[in-house]
This record gives C-alpha cells, structure tokens and sequence, in this order.
C-alpha cells in the first residue's frame, strides 16, 4: 500500500477553488460585544423594542453561560471581543433589480459558478442571496408573492410581518439553549425568513447562497421557516467562502416549525473555507438547528453534505411533538487535512407513532477527526414510536479518526429503536476490481465513495445533487489511494 | 473551574473516618503502605464522587447511593448453608471464599493447586510482600474515583498468580459474600490475578448478598494475562434490596492471549460493571458478554472500554437486556481502536427488551477510531417482545404471562449459551426463571 499512502499524501495538497475576497465597502460595526454594540445592530437594524429587549436579555445569559467543551474538537480560544458583530455591504437604496446590484458581488458569485441569471432560470430557483450579513438581492419573490408564500431576508420579516416573527422566533431554539444559541440571539443580524401558508405547496426550491466575507467578521445568520397546516417547502442552504488566514467564527439558528400535516424539506451544502493544509484560517461552524414538527403528519427532513468549514459543530435535530410525525437526517460529512468536523442529529419522540430515520455517512481523509454524535430518545407519551439509524465511517489514510457516539434513550416498550454503524476503510478488493478494467485510482476511488455517500445524495434536490456531488470530488481530490 | 466542580459531589465523611479507622488498625501494613493509602485518598478527594455531569455517570447517580454514610464493613460469618448453592464449577473445584470483603480461609478449598500457581488473600501478600503487587498489578495513578477510594480502603482480596505454562484443569471459584448487618456498610475488596504466558485458567466470580442491609460494594480488579495466556471468566452480579455493587475490572492482554468473559447481572438496587480491556499484543482476542435484567427499581448499569492498542487484535461485545417494572438499564461500550492497531476486527452488539413503560433502557454504542484497516461495527435495539410470536404461542393455549416469559427467557438463550461452566449457567437459568412470572412452569418445560 506504499504507492497509496503517497498517493494520499500527494493528493492532500489540494487546493480551496473557491477562496478569493471580493473588495467592496463594508458598514463594520467597532469590534468586540457590549451592551451598545447590541443597541447600535439593533438601531442598525430598526428593531422594534420586543427585539431588542430579546437581545439584550439573550446577551445577559450568554455572559453566563460557558463554552461547551464536550464536543471532540480542538481549537484556540475564540476571542469574542476581536469580532466585530456588525457588517453591511455599503448599499444606499434596495436594489430593485439584479441589475442595481453591486458588479463586485456578482462577479463574486460568477466565480463560485453560480450566475444569478442563470440560477433564476434554472429550475426556476428563487434565491435570497447573503452577502456577508444583509440580504442583496431577492429574486422571485412576486411569483411566491401571489401564492401567499412569504420569503425574504428576516429583518424585512421583522419589519412587515412583526406577528408571525414574534410569535415563532425563538420558539424551537430559546435563547439560553446554548453559548453560540445565545450569542446568535443576542447579535443576529440577518438570515432568510419563509413562510408557507395553509395547504400551499411551494412550487419551487427556496435558495440562500451564504458567503462570508468582510474581513474578521462573525456571521450570524437566523433562519426560520414556517409551514402552516398542510403546506410544503423545500429549502437549500449552500454555503462557500473567501480564502482567509485568521479563523472565522460562524453560529447560525436555524429554526424550523412544521404545523398539521405539513413538511419541510432542509438540504445544505456546506463548503466553506477549511483553512490550508496545516489547518490555518478555516471556517468555525457552530451552528444550531432544529425543527420542530408541531402538528400531527408533520415531516421535517434535514439532507446536509458538509464539505467545508475548520471545524464542524452541529446537529440538526427533530421535535416529533404531533402525532405520526416524522424526522429525517441524512448527512454526508467530509473531512480532509486538519479539518474536524462533530456532527449528528437528536430524534426527540413525544408524539405516538413518531418515526425518524437517521442516515449519516462520514469520510475522513488526511489528518482529520470526523465524529458522529447523535441522540435517539423516546419519551414515554410516544406509543409506537420508531427510530432506524446507520452511520457508516470510512477512513481515508492511515492518519484520519472516524467516531460514532450514539446516545439511545427508550421509555416506552413499544417504541422500537434499530441502530448500525460501521467503521471500514476502501475494500481493496473492490479498487482492484476497478483498477483492472482500466479505471484510473483516483476514479475508481470517486466512485466507491459516491456509492457510499449514494443513499444520502439521492435525498438532495437535483439541482443540489450536482453540486454536491462536485464538491465531494473536490474535497476528495487529491486524498484518496 | 466552577465548571469543574458542578461535576462532582463532596465525598461524604464517612469515607474519611473509614480511613481514619483503617490507619488505626494499622497492624501488619508497613509505612509505605499507609502512605498509598493518604495518597489514594488525596487523590479521591481532588476526583470527588462523580454527578451525573460527568459523562462516563450520565446516567447513574453515583452521588444518590455511594455517598451515604457507610461504615467499614463488621467481620461477619457466614452459616456455610447459605453459600452451598452458589458453588459452582463441579465438585473438584478450588473456591476462595470472601465475606465483607475478606478473605476466610476456613470456608475456602485450595488444595491441590498445580506448582506455580498461588492462591492467596490479598492482605497476606500486601503485608510480607507488597512489592509483588506493585509490580504486577496494572498500576498507575487512578483516574476514577472509586478505584481510588478502592485503593485508600482496601482491606483485602483475592491474589490469584499462575506461573508461565501453569494451567488448572477444574475451574477457579471466588464468592464473594455481603452479609446482612443492622447498620450500612461498606467493602473495598481487590483482586490481583496475573496470568503466566501460555497460562490457562477458568475463573468464576460470584457475587451474592445475605439477608437485608443497606451495604455498598466497591471491588477493582486487576487482570494481566500474558502472551499466549487464556482467561475464562463467567460472573454473576447478585446483590438484594438496598444494596449497590460497583466492580471494576480491569483487564491487560499480551500477544496471542485470550479473554472471555460472560456476566449475569441480575438483582440489586444499583449494580454497575466496568470493563477495561487493552489489547496491548498482537493477535490478542477479547470477547465480553453480559446480560442485565433489572426489575422492580433495579438499575443494572454496564460500561466498556475496549482499547486496541496493537495491529490483529479481535475483539466482541455482546450485551441483552431485559428491563421490567421500573427497572433502568444503562450500557456504554466504546472500542478505541488506537493508531498502530490495523487490521482489527471488533464488533459490539446491545439488544434490549424494555417490557414495561415505566422502565428505561439507555444505550450508547461508541466507536473512537484512529486507524483505517479496521473492521469494526456496532448494533443496539430496542423494542418490546414480537408480537407474531407472541401470538404463535397464545394460538397454541399458552397464556399470555407465560407465553411472554417464555420469550424473555428465549432471548437470553443467546448469552446464556456463552456461558463457559454448566453449573454456573444452571445457576444463571434458575435466578432468571425465578425473576420470570410462570417461571416454575418454564423450569418444568425443561
């Protein structure tokens, strides 16, 4: 295996394709985090006074609260005091069209692949596009308009649709739930807002490219989406960012709130900057999301394909609080040179005959830590719940750590809990089987690993699937043997 | 480092005045071993009793019955009737009997070991020759409270040592008895058994409680098993109402070596087993089995380190439960496979059935894993008895308590069957039939 392994260490090399830092003038708010930092995003953002005050309050708890330690990561202290918690794209006046938009960021985007123009008219994708910490550019939103679908950045929400803000918004992941729940509470400064109406079925994929991009700043994006009785959406979050050299701290909350009978579909592909080859510079992902499926038939689905990001701290999880309600995770992680990513998913059944399916797939290559940390737990109330879980780890290389932590809690008899996981490197029989009808290593180590990863692709939406799948072989690139 | 100490509990004084009694008592132990004693109870104190903040105690509250304001353990007797049924491992067997957490030689059988092989109390051997512990046993500094607290409060054990190439051909037998008592009471027994290369031993290691009283039992275990060396263990965790047992073993292989070992862990208010094992040779295999069934308030807890250290190592972890009442179950195994340890196969398997709503199973399966040739796999589940098999039993006139019992009991066959010593599994059946309603039935069904 000597001719692998150097493979492995001549294909870790590989460079981020996406890093570049677009120069625009940027509104930086002084750095570090006080009570006035707090009051001047807040007039910033015209908050009404409940919000502030939230804020405020949320700022009070983070203070006591400390950072939590037990995922399996590492990293040097964060200096929250060095952050600045504040920057806008200088923008006089809304644009009104893509047109007005800044030619810096669109080219911006161009690079990454993703025109507007055409991401408008492929599959009819509306995006909602954050450039750094305010939305530029909302597309579609007439057509979702005459639906009744409500989809903007989520201070606009606060300002034009304050009752279904106030009513949701902290709901499902209160403020002292966590340090970086906390700390997004206290200083969020945009994020995307949607809302889908009784019985309205989206008619298309709702989108939000996150970048992160002025220097030294956090990003902390807030997220909630609402899906009244009988409604559905599907919603793509991807994410690529500059090249950098000083760490970026990102701690987003994603909320989701599924009513009677409706489903949300959430996909993500994360591929942030995961610092160099020594693990300089990259991305902090620690993020919260959480959905909770309040109505009886309601269906919250997670499809994440972690690529990106230094370090990876998040688990998107489910309430299954309604009756026959449903949770769903698929997750592809992958991690290369120094990256660590901590990723998993909770499954709470309260509701009877609640079931989730938890499908999580890692890949660790080069010198990184990949960790599965999930939660299956069945509260008393839930008659017949089910839960199926498989985490599969592959390791790349003889450097790389694969780690499951499930945690399985059970209180009812009836509830029937399953859960696999395996740990296993590339079969060598099954490279020598592609090697000897002529396909190359590397190729036939892309396709073993698309196989592996197959099952959680196949739950991405297809405009999603292609990218991912690009990002894998990127990712992958030059780290297999 | 206000973090910190939300995670442990302030020992109660109780331990501190045991010390104080043990130090009194002084007669026999040199100064060296006073001085292992402050040292190991130093180190307790900084550690604490652990809360259920700490991760390896999530879910067992060691603070709600270890930290209670237990004596040291009075020098009871036993009526030897009592102890008859739990012999075990035929007639020819050798038995070392402990009550309260010492060894009494009257009631114990050791004739006729093979030369190089000693059986000893433990106390005899730490008071002529300490240095023989020291050097054997799988010393460092405890990172765990109670191994600590074992240390700071032992009295004795038992010291079990086979030279290389000695066997036994008939098992070893190790009862270690709890009396009843009218106050609370506590024991801090060790074991120190160190096996030869290409040594052979087939151990059993009974626990069993007396009458009532309110006791907590704390027993370490040091195992070392040396190349080509092979263990056989098979362990029943008995203890009665009131009462908690917490046992620690743990366990060192050699290259080539072999361990087995089945636990049955039935009755008792709390009863905790941790493993750990370090695969420390090439070659070496590891196979822990266990079966758990709380009832009642019974909480049964079992938590596994498996640490493959070297490359070509096996090792397996098969645990059922069964959780009736309010019973709780908790099992944690973790296989770390560790840098240099390619090609190894390990696998770990939970299967649990939670019969009551009232009753709590909590699993967590962990792989930590830092090398890439590596098969390693894990499987839990959960649920209640199969309903078409229930069904074909109640179709052919069995009733439905019996017919569920007779599931129960169908499901632990497979552990069961691990079991190494007939006698030991009769045993096993019998307190798993007596726990089962219609159990006499079952027992006349053969």
């Amino acid at each position: 295996m000597a001719t692998a392994l150097e493979t492995v260490r001549e294909y870790t090399g590989g460079e981020y394709k996406y890093g570049f830092v677009t120069d625009i003038e940027a509104d930086i708010a002084p750095k570090g985090l006080s009570e006035d930092v707090i009051r001047l995003i807040s007039a910033k953002k015209q908050d009404p006074d409940w919000l502030t005050e939230m804020r405020l309050a949320a700022y009070k708890r983070w203070q006591t609260m400390t950072e939590p330690t037990w995922q399996k990561v590492d990293y040097e202290p964060i200096d929250y005091q060095a952050i600045s918690y504040y920057a806008a794209p200088k923008i006089k006046e809304r644009p009104k069209s893509l047109d007005e938009i800044d030619p810096e960021i669109r080219r911006t985007y161009e690079k990454l692949g993703i025109p507007i123009k055409e991401q408008e008219i492929l599959a009819g994708v509306a995006v909602d596009y954050v450039f750094d910490s305010v939305s530029v550019a909302t597309t579609f939103r007439k057509k979702l308009h005459e639906l009744g679908i409500i989809f903007c950045s989520i201070s606009e929400a606060i300002q034009d649709h304050p009752e279904l803000v106030r009513k949701y918004l902290g709901s499902v992941v209160p403020a002292g739930d966590n340090f970086f729940a906390a700390l997004n509470a206290a200083v969020f400064t945009d994020g995307s807002f949607v809302y889908i109406p009784k019985g309205v079925r989206c008619p298309m994929e709702l989108s939000t490219y996150f970048r992160i991009n002025e220097k030294g700043t956090g990003q902390f994006e807030r997220t909630l989406i609402i899906a009244d009785e009988g409604s559905y959406v599907s919603y793509l979050e991807g994410c690529t960012a500059p090249q950098r050299d000083e760490n970026q701290l990102h701690a987003a909350v994603v909320e989701l709130i599924a009513l009677d009978d409706a489903e949300i579909k959430y996909s993500t592909v994360q591929n942030w900057y995961p610092g160099d080859s020594e693990g300089k510079g990259g991305i902090y992902n620690f993020v919260t999301k959480r959905g909770a499926c309040r109505g009886k038939n309601s269906k919250i689905s997670w499809t994440q394909v972690e690529t990106g990001s230094a370090i990876t701290w998040k688990y998107p999880s489910c309430i299954l609080q309604g009756d026959n309600s449903v949770g769903e995770f698929y997750s592809v992680a992958v991690t290369n040179n120094r990256q660590q990513a901590d990723t998993g998913t909770k499954m709470i059944h309260i509701g009877k005959n609640t079931r989730s399916r938890i499908v999580a797939k890692g890949i660790s290559a080069g010198t990184s830590d990949s960790t599965y940390r999930g939660l299956v737990k069945v509260l008393k109330s839930a008659e017949g719940a089910r839960n199926y879980t498989q985490c599969d780890s592959m390791l790349i290389g003889d450097k790389c750590g694969a780690h499951t932590v499930p945690y399985i809690e059970v209180r009812n008899r009836s509830a029937k809990c399953e859960h696999e996981a395996t740990t296993s490197k590339i079969s060598d029989d099954q490279l020598f089987y592609c090697r000897q009808r002529g396909i190359s290593e590397e190729d036939a180590v892309a396709l073993i690993v698309n196989g592996f990863c197959r099952e959680v692709m196949d739950e991405l939406p297809m405009e999603f699937a292609v990218e991912a799948r690009k990002l894998l072989a990127i990712s992958l690139e030059h780290s297999v043997g | 480092m206000s973090a910190l100490r939300n995670r442990t509990a302030e020992p109660v004084p109780g331990f501190a005045e045991a010390l104080e009694r043990l130090r009194g008592e002084a007669a026999g132990s040199s100064g060296r071993a006073l001085e292992q004693r402050n040292a190991a109870f130093e180190r307790f104190q900084a550690l604490g009793v652990p809360t259920p903040r700490v991760e390896n105690w999530k879910y067992t509250n060691a603070a709600s019955f270890a930290n209670r304001p237990f004596a040291l353990a009075p020098r009871g007797t036993v009526d030897p009737d009592l102890v008859i049924p739990h012999f075990a491992g035929g007639h020819k067997a050798r038995r070392l009997i402990l009550v309260n957490g010492r060894t009494v030689p009257q009631f114990s059988h050791l004739g006729g070991l093979p030369a190089g092989m000693t059986v000893r109390p433990l106390a005899q051997v730490l008071a002529e020759t300490p240095e023989l512990v020291d050097r054997t046993s799988v010393n460092d500094e405890p990172e765990h409270s109670f191994e600590a607290l074992n240390r700071a409060l032992v009295e004795d054990g038992a010291w079990i040592s086979l030279e290389d190439g000695v066997a036994l051909d008939e098992p070893l037998q190790v009862i270690s008895i709890l009396t009843e008592a009218e106050s609370a009471f506590m024991a801090h027994p060790r074991h120190v058994i160190r096996l030869g290369r290409n040594a052979k031993l087939r151990l059993i290691l009974t626990t069993v409680a007396l009458g009532q009283a309110e006791s907590l039992l704390n027993q370490v275990e040091t195992v070392e098993i040396a190349d080509g060396a092979d263990l056989t263990i098979d362990r029943t965790l008995e203890q009665g109402q009131g009462r908690s047992a917490i046992t620690r073993s743990r366990f060192v292989l050699g290259s080539r070596s072999r361990l087995q070992q089945t636990t049955a862990s039935i009755g008792g208010s709390l009863i905790r087993h941790e493993m750990e094992a370090r695969l420390r040779g090439t070659h070496s295999e590891a196979i822990l089995n266990g079966l758990m069934m709380p009832q009642g308030t019974e909480h049964v807890d079992t938590l596994i380190r498996m640490h493959h250290e070297m490359p070509d190592c096996q090792s397996d972890q098969f645990y059922k439960t069964v959780a009736d009442d309010r019973g709780r179950a908790v099992f944690a195994g973790k296989i770390f496979v560790h840098k240099d340890a390619q090609r190894t196969n390990s696998y770990q398997k939970n299967d649990s059935l939670l019969l009551s709503d009232d009753a709590e199973i909590d699993a967590k399966p962990e792989l930590e894993i830092y090398a890439d040739d590596v098969k390693c796999s894990h499987g839990a589940t959960c649920g209640d008895l199969d309903p078409a098999s229930l069904f074909y039993l109640r179709s052919r006139g069995m009733d439905e308590a019996l017919a569920r019992s007779m599931l129960t009991f169908a499901f632990t066959g497979e552990v069961l069957e691990r079991i190494a010593d007939e006698s030991v599994d009769h045993i096993v059946r019998r307190m798993i039939l007596s726990r089962l309603p219609g159990g006499e039935r079952l027992a006349e069904l053969g």
